[in-house]
């Protein structure tokens, strides 16, 4: 599986993975619009270079190993390909905006000011690069190697390395590694990068297993209420008609339908 | 008669204001007329219409529940009119739905694109099957008054039907009335920790069936109020006794829950969030079961009217706070309703309900049978020429008075709606800022982070005055272009070369000809006259950077771009010659030393 690995030591904030992406993807001037976010990404940007504590990093899609938007979609527009990019179909979208509220770093971005609307966000230049052997053009772009394209675990072994190599430099993790069940894209950092996710309040589990019990539950639970509606009904159908057919017998006794 | 006939007209009015703005969401896009933002993707249309509506339509099933499966035969009178709300509930869900979807025409992709690991999904088939359920449900009733022998053969299969519809129908709405809490299981980063469960689903369920009973209730006691009928106030006391059992298990149910998962600290912590949701317990659950529990209130029409109206309102408030109210403490951006999505909202509300009503006057819906319209005909207007007075009457009903109130909702609604809404105000892309002038110059094109400060006059004694140095592209009649005047965006190429302007000088003289020499070859940069043969003096004398294609000068490249091209140059070739003053000229450090404020891009001249 490819994955993307960002050095943010590295990072030296030239903006020209930002400008390749833009190129790549034939994406249109930048709008002030009211509903863009201030992290940079919109409908016009898959990328963006942000500024914290002295340091550039890099925001993007992460392209999660087990993706909350693609279990999300109700009609399967996202797709996680072998890879490892998470990838969007325009004409299979109904525009219901279901992926951008479940993806726990807030990355799909809408195009709110068409009549037509799409959702809009890193494919990791799946169809116009990665398939045809090419890495994507903000690796590629990137003047000082800060950030690097291959194998994802070819990426985790360098950059455990890097972090032997420099253990005052870098905390002692691969961001990315674990948290919502491991991302494609790789971070390497001397600061906390909290900040990349919404409402910082990840963990390991990965987000489509928190639907995963409610789901499987549902064809039981389906089945199971018509067995029990059509029981009650059975079990109450067949005393009244026995308390009809023997009148005399219980002419004290209501008809069980209501309580006094 | 005269309140009927008021509320009719006012919902009419709703209606028309709400087709105003539902036309221009579709001409102009979502982001104009709603407030939603990329990180708040949902907002009222989801909330109030989509999670609540269809809790509120959850009478349906529940009633059809009691009435059929439990055989509570003295429940049968509301039966009917629970069922349409229901019915009339989900087609106003799909509607509000279609406003909400940004692509509506695709929402048959559901049927044939399938993702069973999604519970929008699942509720999405749940809630097409339980319409067309419904519809089978209550087509007896429209079907009833028909003499036609097919629609007679149709009426009595419906008819012997209806245990098998009302059994699909129970199954369905467990599932789905349960599965929009599931929706939110996949945002535990976004919900506020009160309010995220694993038993969301559970929840949803048992306050749907709570809801249900409430919202059946109220349905009752409007309509016979509106409709002037003796209120069925002894069987509403038995809906409002099963009603207060259920509130209150729904609410111990939370709060065991809150406990289980370690939250109680958290109730009374006096946070925003916090407080809203020990406030949205009292209203939806605990305040109406305690007032049900007590025979004196809920035996009076006032006392189940105000326990029913407490329950429906804190239940609606329950749904509106999962999927936004609650989000806003963790996600950090605030998401206010704009006033057109509640129009459109309460529009679709009011057209269910005059939908209701219509069916209410047409056919048998209440026990009591079809409401009599005699009752409601009312004196048209007139006017008595001896006494010259005008006998009119406002709350005068019919086509014509409710048409008025519609076009007046809607010119009412065009004349408030901003700007934005109706496409009027494109924003500008964001464009460069141009540097202050002076000696010492703050260049920072995008106003964000950092900018770096550029001593000009220095520069200018370095290259002994000659401006053509860095200003390698003049603009006609200009000592000394400005680097923003071309290199017009951050990161994007921009064309400097402006059409019609040309045109304007150009078609008193030699015309279109003037460029496109050669008239039979197409029209573009290709096969046009290259710049410079007209722009004799575009680049001066000595200039340090040149063109790379110097006949085509179409496109500038973006800001970041020409900044760098211009600056790295000469800095590295200076920082190897080892005389020279400055050291380190080559690193970007000492230009972007970090020390300088961006500028404030609310005001543009102010450091």
């Amino acid at each position: 599986m490819k994955a993307i690995l960002t050095d943010i030591t590295k990072c030296i904030g030239c903006n020209e993975c930002v400008k390749a992406c833009t190129e790549t993807n034939g994406l249109g001037e930048e709008r002030a619009y009211r509903w863009r976010a201030d992290d940079g990404l919109s409908s016009e940007r898959y990328t963006s270079v942000l500024r914290k504590k002295g340091f550039h990093v890099r925001k993007q899609c992460r392209h999660c190993l087990e993706p909350a938007c693609v279990s999300a979609c109700p009609v399967g527009a996202l797709k996680k390909t072998p890879e490892g990019a998470v990838i969007y179909d325009d004409s299979r979208c109904l525009g219901c905006r279901y992926c951008m509220m479940a993806c726990p770093f807030g990355i799909p971005r809408y195009l709110w000011s068409s009549p037509v609307p799409y959702v809009r966000k890193c494919t990791m230049c799946y169809t116009t690069r990665l398939t045809r052997g090419q890495q994507p053009a903000c690796t590629e772009a990137c003047p000082v190697e800060a950030t690097i394209f291959g194998e994802r675990d070819a990426l985790l072994s360098e950059a455990r390395r890097r972090i032997s190599d420099n253990p005052r430099l870098y905390l002692p993790k691969v961001f990315g590694e674990h948290e919502v069940g491991g991302t494609a894209v790789l971070y390497l950092s001397p600061i906390e990068l909290d900040f990349l996710s919404l409402g910082n309040r990840l963990d390991e589990r990965p987000m489509p297993e928190r639907t995963m019990l409610a789901m499987a539950v549902v064809p039981p639970v389906f089945l199971g209420m018509g067995a029990l509606m059509g029981g009650i009904y059975w079990v109450i159908e067949r005393r009244r008609r026995l308390q009809k057919e023997k009148p005399a017998e219980k002419a004290d006794n209501s008809d069980g339908s209501s309580d006094k | 008669m005269k309140r009927l006939l008021a509320f009719k007209s006012a919902l009419w009015f709703v209606v028309g204001a709400a087709a105003v703005i539902a036309t221009l969401r579709f001409w102009n896009g979502l982001g104009a007329t709603t407030a939603l933002t990329d990180l708040t993707p949902w907002g009222f249309w989801i909330g109030f219409d989509v999670t609540g509506g269809v809790a509120l339509a959850a009478g349906g099933f529940v009633t059809a529940f009691a009435v059929y499966v439990l055989h509570l035969d003295r429940y049968h009178a509301i039966v009917r009119p629970a069922v349409l709300t229901a019915f009339l509930g989900y087609l106003a869900v799909v509607v509000a739905l279609l406003f909400d979807l940004g692509l509506p025409w695709n929402i048959w992709h559901m049927i044939i694109f399938w993702n069973p690991k999604s519970p929008l999904f699942e509720v999405g088939w749940c809630v097409m099957l339980y319409t067309a359920v419904l519809s089978l449900e209550f087509g007896p009733v429209v079907l009833e008054p028909s003499r036609h022998p097919t629609l007679q053969k149709l009426y009595r299969l419906l008819k012997k039907a209806t245990i098998p519809l009302v059994i699909l129908g129970i199954m369905l709405s467990t599932l789905h009335q349960s599965s929009l809490g599931s929706l939110f299981l996949i945002m535990p980063h976004r919900l506020h920790p009160l309010w995220y469960t694993p038993m969301l689903p559970v929840l949803f369920f048992i306050s749907a069936i709570g809801l249900a009973l409430m919202m059946v209730t109220t349905e009752s006691l409007v309509s016979s109020y509106l409709y002037e009928l003796e209120p069925e106030t002894e069987l509403l006391q038995g809906l409002g006794k099963v009603g207060a059992w259920v509130l209150s298990s729904y609410a111990l149910v939370k709060l065991v829950d809150v406990a289980l998962r370690g939250r109680l600290d958290q109730l009374f912590a006096g946070t925003f969030s916090s407080n809203l949701f020990v406030a949205e317990m009292l209203v939806s659950a605990i305040i109406p079961a305690a007032l049900l529990f007590i025979p004196a209130i809920r035996k009076k029409p006032s006392g189940l009217a105000v326990a029913a109206f407490l329950a429906v309102g804190g239940f609606v408030l329950n749904r509106l706070n999962v999927s936004g109210i609650a989000t806003i403490e963790s996600t950090g951006t605030r998401y206010v309703p704009s006033w057109m999505e509640v129009v459109v909202s309460l529009g679709v509300v009011a057209g269910a309900a005059l939908v209701y009503f219509f069916v209410a006057e047409h056919f048998n819906l209440f026990h009591v049978g079809r409401i009599d319209k005699e009752r409601f005909r009312y004196q048209l207007p007139g006017f008595d020429p001896r006494s010259g007075v005008i006998n009119a009457d406002p709350y005068t009903g019919g086509f014509a008075s409710y048409s008025i109130m519609a076009v007046l909702g809607g010119a009412l609604a065009l004349a408030l709606v901003p700007a934005s809404a109706l496409g009027e105000t494109p924003i500008p892309p964001r464009p460069v800022t141009a540097p202050g002038f002076g000696e010492e110059i703050i260049i920072d094109g995008d106003r964000a982070a950092e900018a770096v400060l550029f001593n000009h006059q220095e520069h200018v004694d370095m290259e002994d005055g000659n401006c053509a140095s860095c200003h390698h592209l003049l603009r006609p009649r200009e000592q000394a272009t400005g680097c923003s005047r071309c290199h017009r965006d951050m990161n994007l190429k921009t064309s400097i070369f402006d059409h019609t302007l040309h045109i304007a000088r150009l078609k008193k003289g030699p015309g279109c000809v003037a460029c496109h020499s050669d008239i039979d070859r197409p029209k573009d940069l290709a096969h046009s006259k290259p710049c410079l043969e007209c722009h004799t003096g575009m680049i001066p004398e000595g200039a340090a950077i040149r063109p790379r294609d110097r006949s085509r000068l179409a496109l500038a490249p973006g800001y970041t771009t020409a900044m760098h091209g211009l600056c790295i140059g000469c800095h590295e070739k200076v920082s190897k010659d080892m005389d020279s003053k400055v050291n380190r000229l080559d690193q970007c450090a000492t230009c972007h030393t970090g020390k300088e404020r961006a500028l404030d891009p609310m005001n543009p001249d102010v450091r």
